[in-house]
């Protein structure tokens, strides 16, 4: 290279962009980098100075600079930062969503974590290391950057799901999601490998020449994509991969199932249509069906498995089991209006699953978990904004007008009409009514006078004034997206567009 | 020197993989589930490597890299949880941890 080597913030503009690979290219990622950065700096407070409250707005700091990085990053899309990762308007509102759910989470975890003894700011460095592997789910379009945020979404919530004591509960919902996300993400890898063999790349792009391919083995290629829905199915918890969430939503602090429930789940999916909405799918019938199949299992058994629990926290498990099943149909049907469908109901399902885990988290300590039915028997008559805001969410999630619930729903049927998938269509409606079942037995408990003393009295914590709002904030939104979804879907067909 | 065809790499790659998803469902001892996890990762890690070879890129084995590191990563925490699983159950076997059910 010509002339001196100078550091590149003293090197004149030409011989800048000539050498040096321009800190330009990096924008696209911004929201990425500040999450890292900032979790570095967090632990680092937290090192020196521990503070709940402080790393608490330090970590509301960051979540909010990451989002409003979001309109720089606007500015310069569609872009590939090297091969690994792809920026695009639907990477980037589902980024944003993604940060708005662990701002959220964050905001739920102080008044629950306050309530506890034991340190608490190292969860809040765990939390946006978890949200920066959501992240980067979101806008991978290589297997490599799929299996690292993957990781990086996966480890941290094995520490968080155990905090901030190990209790028994605790460890054992751990251990079950330690050794079966390790075991799907092997099976992943497994996959990925067997992929990789046969196409020849890494990248997404990669599986469109599947199925062109002369020399691609079709035993090969089609055992790749099992392993690789064995691996995505466990993370989405389809049945017949399900068996951990009861265990984990149950044993682990609310608002951290409340952070797999959407976070996690949320950015796998978005993942996934981005991977499996190529054309491969869709020109292998076989492939379609193992969705298909996946699709009404966890329709019907999240649904059907649900009717029988007593615990709050294991039927807000299968029902977030069933609504990923419903999420398949717009997946499987891939028109026009799948992909804006699909937004509608993760941003809906964000909203209303984060104020049902908000709700238990704002009754709980981490020392006492307030899950099973009978302690929130007459919740109205002690709590009446707390029970206001729980049946809003349940009812939601069973899907009655005028909350979203129904308008997500509606829009997913709408996605399976245009591919006529009629069988798919009524057994969502057959689930659905078996789901108002159980949805409104839990709304009928908290209403019910009780009879005498409650088994266990309730140790009133006071809601800290960020739960609050955070409560009132998404019970707006789910009221509002039902009531007027208009601009908001039209904002979403123009964003969320089919791009590779 | 005759290459091996990258079939048996990934048969074998298989075989070791089925071995470790045993290892997982059979033992009882959380420190063996762990090394069974440390298996089938690895084998799947094979599996890569014989793949960036049978294309001749270096993709496999930067992937074959990735995944020990994470594998360390991921093992550190599990290590950390079993010390706490020890002190809370005072045994390693995992049907000790049977509370949560249904």
């Amino acid at each position: 290279m010509q002339g001196e080597c100078r550091p590149w913030f003293l090197r004149t503009e030409r011989e800048g962009k000539r050498a040096v690979m321009t800190l330009s290219a990096l924008i696209p990622i911004l929201p990425l980098l500040i999450l890292g950065l900032g979790a570095v700096v967090v632990m680092l407070q937290a090192a020196f100075y521990r503070h709940h409250a402080l790393t608490w707005v330090l970590t509301l700091l960051i979540y909010l600079v990451a989002l409003g990085s979001l309109p720089f990053v606007a500015r310069t899309l569609p872009a590939k930062v090297t091969s690994l990762v792809l920026v695009d308007p639907y990477a980037l509102y589902f980024l944003g969503l993604m940060l708005a759910g662990g701002l959220i989470v964050a905001v739920l975890s102080f008044g629950y974590l306050r309530g506890g003894h034991g340190n608490a700011e190292e969860y809040y460095v765990l939390l946006l290391l978890a949200t920066l592997g959501a992240a980067v789910l979101v806008v991978s379009s290589h297997f490599a950057t799929f299996f690292l945020g993957l990781e990086l979404l996966s480890v941290p919530l094995y520490v968080m799901i155990c905090y901030p004591k190990a209790g028994r509960a605790r460890l054992e919902a751990g251990f079950k999601y330690l050794i079966l996300s390790a075991a799907a993400s092997a099976f992943l890898l497994l996959g990925m490998a067997f992929l990789y063999d046969q196409l020849g790349t890494l990248e997404f792009s990669g599986l469109m020449l599947a199925s062109s391919s002369p020399g691609s083995s079709h035993l090969f290629l089609l055992t790749g994509y099992g392993l690789l829905a064995v691996g995505v199915g466990f993370e989405l918890a389809l049945v017949p991969f399900h068996v951990w969430t009861p265990d984990v939503y149950q044993g682990a602090p609310a608002p951290v199932s409340g952070f797999i429930a959407t976070v996690s789940k949320g950015s796998l999916f978005v993942l996934f249509l981005r991977l499996f909405g190529q054309a491969a799918i869709h020109s292998d019938r076989s492939l379609w069906w193992m969705f298909a199949v996946l699709c009404i299992a966890s329709m019907l058994a999240g649904n059907l498995l649900a009717l029988v629990q007593s615990n709050l926290k294991r039927i807000l498990a299968y029902s977030s089991i069933a609504h990923l099943g419903y999420l398949l149909i717009p997946f499987l049907a891939l028109g026009p209006s799948a992909r804006p469908a699909v937004a509608f109901y993760l941003t809906a399902y964000f909203a209303i699953t984060l104020s049902a885990f908000g709700v238990v988290g704002a009754l709980s300590s981490p020392e006492h978990e307030v899950e099973d039915l009978e302690e929130y028997r007459g919740l109205f008559y002690r709590r009446p904004g707390l029970a206001i805001l729980l049946t809003m969410s349940l009812v939601a999630l069973a899907g009655v007008p005028p909350t979203a619930g129904l308008l997500m729903k509606f829009y997913i049927v709408t996605a399976g009409m245009e591919a006529s998938l009629w069988f798919l269509l009524i057994l969502l409606v057959i689930a659905s009514v078996v789901g108002v079942f159980y949805y409104l037995r839990v709304a009928l408990v908290l209403f019910r006078r009780p009879s005498e003393e409650p088994l266990r009295s309730l140790p009133v914590r006071l809601l800290s004034r960020g739960e609050g709002i955070a409560l009132v904030v998404l019970a707006g939104i789910v009221m509002v997206l039902g009531v007027y979804p208009t601009p908001f879907l039209q904002f979403l067909q123009r964003v969320v567009y089919p791009i590779g | 020197m005759t290459t091996v065809p990258t079939l048996y790499g990934m048969v074998l790659a298989g075989i070791l993989f089925g071995l470790g998803v045993l290892g997982v469902i059979i033992r009882r001892n959380l420190f063996f589930i762990l090394l069974s996890l440390e298996i089938m990762l690895n084998a799947a890690g094979l599996a890569f490597v014989v793949a960036g070879s049978r294309w001749a890129q270096a993709d496999g084995q930067v992937m074959f890299i990735f995944i020990l590191t994470v594998a360390a990563a991921e093992l550190s925490v599990g290590l950390a949880l079993l010390i706490q699983f020890q002190h809370r159950f005072h045994t390693l076997d995992i049907d000790a941890a049977s509370d949560l059910r249904g």
